[in-house]
């Protein structure tokens, strides 16, 4: 009884990024697609004018409100702990790569479980690379791999990513002539500005406290034998798959519809969307965590992490600026250069920051 | 520094996942019974990796990746040493 006590906050975590995401497509997001760190970033490098693809410009509110969720609750348990400098260059390139990957499949871990939660089979291939992704990156682990310890830095070093969210969340709200808002696609579909920023506040208040990562649990998993985390991605699953249930027998927007083809914001091509996951959990591995996980840590003081949102950032800009991403018609050929570039490259980055424990 | 009671554990954190595996390959050497697990919570908002041991901690096995030791007893824990950052 104990030990579910303890396991108790990550599952309640994960049940409620599970609600939050269905509820969030029933307001308007896309189908499958309640949360999704890589998209929302994408969407946000669009609306700021670092992308040209008119179907994904809109500065998300759920990514604002994670970091400054994350913050708060960092804040009120003085665990707002500012460091930074450990091998900024290398997150950056990973963070890209991960985009790279994410872009491929079309969605982030989280997403990967939000769209099996409704039912897209495509996301099984995703979870069979994401999890080949994880046992490649443990294996670096095991071997002594590491990007170096960081080191205390200035409070405002922590600050800035923060104030960056809120200048974010002051464009989106007044909206300016010179931001992005596309009219059309997943990116012209939106829960209201209130809901989504409540929603990302309250989900990144929880992740920080339980400290809910997709990459960590089956890390830990298979190198640890611990199923701490992982609690959380299943509870997730569950509870996307029960709203799935419920908001479709309602006959809200979402719902379960199992299959492959068809699929909302998504296409059929298992190879790819199993190399692109194999990217997205070997980078992750290596960051020390998933899209998610980088952006709360970016919300907590976490310098490191920072760095390596803003590679995600500038990878998705990169992605759409030359063609990289993957669309509902599937991957394009320079989006397969691009994933298996990202594969080499990352074990390149891998094995150059490896040494004998 | 003493050995801890049956009911006790040492708990080391570090700055890196490879601090901690260092560590634990110099505590097998020593012939201790170490695991390598998640932090927990209650030490750390981190989900990197820590070390349980139960030999007597010796300050000079502290490397720049070493964080801090605490005692584990009662589902408390006590901070015994932490590392000097420059």
């Amino acid at each position: 009884m104990t030990k579910f006590k303890g396991h108790l906050p990550v599952i309640l975590a994960g049940l409620v990024v599970g609600i939050a995401s269905v509820v969030l497509v029933a307001l308007g997001n896309p189908v499958n697609m309640g949360f999704c760190i890589a998209c929302f970033l994408r969407d946000i490098a669009g609306g700021v004018g670092m992308h040209r693809a008119a179907i994904v410009q809109y500065i998300r509110p759920e990514i604002i409100g994670l970091v400054l969720g994350a913050m708060i609750m960092a804040l009120a348990g003085k665990e707002f702990k500012v460091r930074g400098g450990s091998s900024p260059m290398t997150r950056f390139v990973l963070g890209f790569c991960v985009m790279v990957g994410a872009l491929m499949f079309l969605g982030c871990p989280l997403r990967m479980v939000i769209r099996l939660g409704g039912g897209d089979g495509n996301a099984i291939l995703g979870l069979v690379g994401f999890i080949i992704g994880i046992f490649v990156g443990t294996l670096f682990l095991k071997a002594g791999f590491s990007l170096k310890k960081s080191q205390p830095q200035p409070k405002i070093e922590g600050l800035l990513m923060p104030a960056v969210n809120v200048g974010l969340l002051i464009l989106v709200i007044a909206a300016p002539a010179f931001i992005f808002f596309s009219v059309e696609g997943p990116g012209s579909m939106r829960a209201p500005i209130a809901a989504a920023l409540i929603a990302g506040l309250v989900v990144g208040a929880i992740a920080q406290r339980s400290r809910l990562c997709m990459a960590g649990g089956i890390r830990d998993a298979m190198m640890l034998k611990d199923f701490h985390l992982l609690m959380g991605f299943v509870a997730i699953f569950v509870a996307v798959l029960v709203g799935n249930l419920i908001v479709g027998g309602m006959g809200l927007k979402g719902g379960f519809n199992p299959g492959f083809a068809g699929q909302a914001v998504a296409h059929t091509d298992g190879l790819w969307n199993l190399l692109g996951m194999v990217l997205v959990g070997l980078g992750s591995v290596l960051l020390g965590g998933c899209p998610l996980r980088q952006l709360i840590l970016s919300g907590s003081g976490n310098s490191d992490s920072s760095v390596a949102v803003l590679g995600m950032v500038v990878g998705a800009a990169f992605c759409h600026n030359f063609g990289l991403a993957s669309s509902t018609d599937g991957p394009s050929f320079a989006g397969k250069v691009a994933v298996i570039i990202g594969l080499v490259l990352v074990c390149a980055i891998g094995a150059g920051n490896t040494k004998k424990a | 520094m003493r050995s801890p009671s049956p009911n006790e554990a040492y708990i080391a954190t570090f700055h890196t996942h490879f601090g901690a595996l260092t560590f634990h390959k110099k505590l097998k050497g020593l012939g201790d019974n170490a695991v390598m697990m998640p932090v927990p919570r209650k030490l750390s908002a981190s989900c990197g990796t820590c070390v349980q041991f139960s030999l007597p901690f010796d300050p000079a096995w502290a490397d720049e990746d070493l964080e801090a030791v605490y005692l584990h007893a009662d589902g408390n824990y006590r901070l015994l040493f932490e590392n000097e950052e420059s």
